[in-house]
């Protein structure tokens, strides 16, 4: 210190000392923070998503049966590290080999709510599923009337619990969803029944039958917050 | 001939040791950090902290080793935990040690910092070995943390997920520390990466020297005895005081005494405004 004093810094030193003292450190920090950062800056600040935003084919909505869900898993194309366009292409060796993210989606015919239940004390009292008479009928080749009604009586299911995001799966002997995590429950609806989950099950927002009979969704889902007001996070 | 050959090689070893002593002082750094007074009751429970080391330590060890065969890759990271498990010789030792001394250390963190914090170890002058041993022990809950997720089966994963979606709930920057730890949106090949870089290499060059400042810190002060400083502190006391009534029998007439009681009281007072 007694050092120092004897030579006192100057504005001009203290400045530039300062500056340069600046330059040089975002130099050496910049660059490894970035790097460590990247997806932070790619998913938070560019908005980008690793996940391809496409429609993906989910399966033949006539296979949903009359009372159960039954589930199907659908594989979204997702671009992280090895699985990036850019180390894809230039070395295919396999072209139908892509990386994917592989996600259960449990479908099922909605059960007419006839009291709403309360969200943390007790779940909605349903009546049972009801399956669209058309698809008696027929499996495929629907008109844009038929596909409406579908549409209007399909839950489309995530199996990542709403709570911290185990996979779900339906217990027949309960007829509910049961998370084997921590006990989570839901109706046939994906509508909160017991256990630790802030919210029902999430719907798939962005979902459609199309004339081959089959059903497409993309990666999106209804994230409302539920009783806690977080806002929740799909994995 | 016996006797002989001991003495010999005692005398040899003699000799190395007081070489290697000259050149390096090796020999008295190695008493200083070996040999160390500690309180006589509840001298086991100065184990605890020892026993934190030796399970690091091991957890150091056996890391590097499964380093040899595990591949950090979502398409190979369980089969090749499955080939340590099945193939590698001791790989079943090598990775249960593994598992078992990460199960063990965190029992003894817990049972280590409440022995400090009942004994009131953490005190003056001692406040920033506390400081250093909770950074250690958050340290530790990351690598036990990120540690979960490589063995890339059911267990490890749905566990790390909901570990990750527990890091969502954090207010104002759960996003990001999901994202952070995600390598992205979505749990895939960034992920088990991150993870593999953070548990093998971020994490324990972080907790290395963060361990020699523990050890540093805890000679320099010596280890906290409550017992042992207060002993210390009371044989001090008893001898003031026998100075004191010596002077006392030397100086004050007999039948004029004060009260012994009183002079006693003094002294006490007096003996702990000095430490
Ligand atoms: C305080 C220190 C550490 C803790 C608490 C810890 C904890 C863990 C845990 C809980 C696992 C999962 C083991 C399993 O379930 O089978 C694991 C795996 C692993 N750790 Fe560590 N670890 C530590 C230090 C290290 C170090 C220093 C290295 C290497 C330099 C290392 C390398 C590995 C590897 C390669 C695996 C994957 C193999 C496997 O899953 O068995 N660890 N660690
Ligand atoms: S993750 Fe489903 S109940 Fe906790």
């Amino acid at each position: 210190m007694a050092e120092l004093q004897k030579d006192p810094i100057t504005r001009s030193d203290f400045l530039g000392f300062g500056v340069m003292g600046a330059i040089v450190g975002a130099i050496l920090t910049i660059p490894p923070v970035a790097f460590v950062l990247s997806p932070i800056i790619k998913t938070d600040v560019l908005g980008e998503s690793d996940v391809g935003t496409g429609w993906v084919e989910v399966g033949p909505v006539s296979k949903v049966p009359a009372e159960e869900p039954t589930h199907f898993v659908v594989s979204f194309p997702i671009q992280q590290v090895y699985g990036t366009k850019a180390v894809e292409n230039p070395n295919v060796q396999d072209p139908n080999e892509k990386f994917t993210l592989r996600n259960a989606i449990w479908l099922s015919w909605k059960a007419p709510i006839k009291e709403q239940g309360r969200q943390g004390s007790n779940g909605d009292i349903i009546g049972k599923p009801e399956r669209p008479k058309i698809l008696d009928q027929k499996s495929s080749g629907f008109t844009e009337s038929e596909r409406k009604e579908i549409m209007s009586k399909l839950n489309v299911l995530s199996n990542s619990c709403a709570h911290l995001g185990c996979p779900v799966r339906w217990n027949e002997e309960k007829q509910l969803y049961l998370c084997p995590c921590h006990g989570g429950l839901y109706d046939i609806n994906g509508g909160w029944v017991g256990g630790p989950p802030p919210r029902g099950m999430y719907r798939y927002t962005d979902a459609e039958v199309r004339e081959d009979g089959k059903l497409y969704v993309k990666h999106k889902f209804n994230i409302e917050p539920g009783l806690n007001k977080q806002h929740p996070y799909v994995v | 001939m016996i006797g002989r050959i001991r003495t010999q090689t005692s005398e040899a070893s003699q000799f190395l040791v007081d070489w290697m002593e000259h050149r390096t002082g090796i020999v008295t750094m190695l008493e200083h950090f070996l040999y160390e007074p500690v309180p006589k009751r509840g001298a086991w429970l100065y184990t605890l902290g020892s026993a934190v080391l030796f399970t690091i330590t091991l957890q150091f060890l056996t890391g590097i080793l499964l380093l040899f065969y595990y591949v950090p890759t979502t398409d190979h990271a369980w089969n090749s935990v499955s080939y340590i498990m099945n193939d590698a010789y001791f790989g079943q030792l090598i990775r249960g040690i593994h598992y078992w001394s990460a199960n063990f250390l965190m029992a003894f963190i817990g049972l280590h910092m409440g022995q400090v914090f009942f004994s009131g170890g953490y005190k003056a002058p001692r406040e920033l070995n506390w400081v250093v041993g909770v950074i250690l022990l958050l340290l530790v809950i990351g690598l036990a943390f990120t540690g979960y997720l490589l063995r890339w089966d059911q267990d490890g994963f749905w566990a790390s997920v909901v570990g990750m979606k527990i890091g969502s709930y954090s207010p104002f920057v759960g996003g990001y520390v999901v994202h952070f730890l995600l390598g992205g949106d979505a749990v895939g090949p960034a992920t088990l990466s991150r993870f593999f870089a953070i548990h093998v290499w971020l994490l324990p060059a972080a907790i290395a020297p963060l361990i020699g400042a523990h050890l540093y810190l805890l000679r320099r002060h010596g280890v906290f005895g409550s017992e042992f400083e207060y002993t210390d502190r009371l044989a001090k006391l008893h001898e003031r005081q026998r100075m004191e009534e010596y002077a006392r029998y030397e100086t004050v007439e007999e039948d004029e005494g004060e009260p012994y009681v009183g002079r006693r009281d003094r002294a006490d007072r007096e003996g702990y405004e000095e430490e």
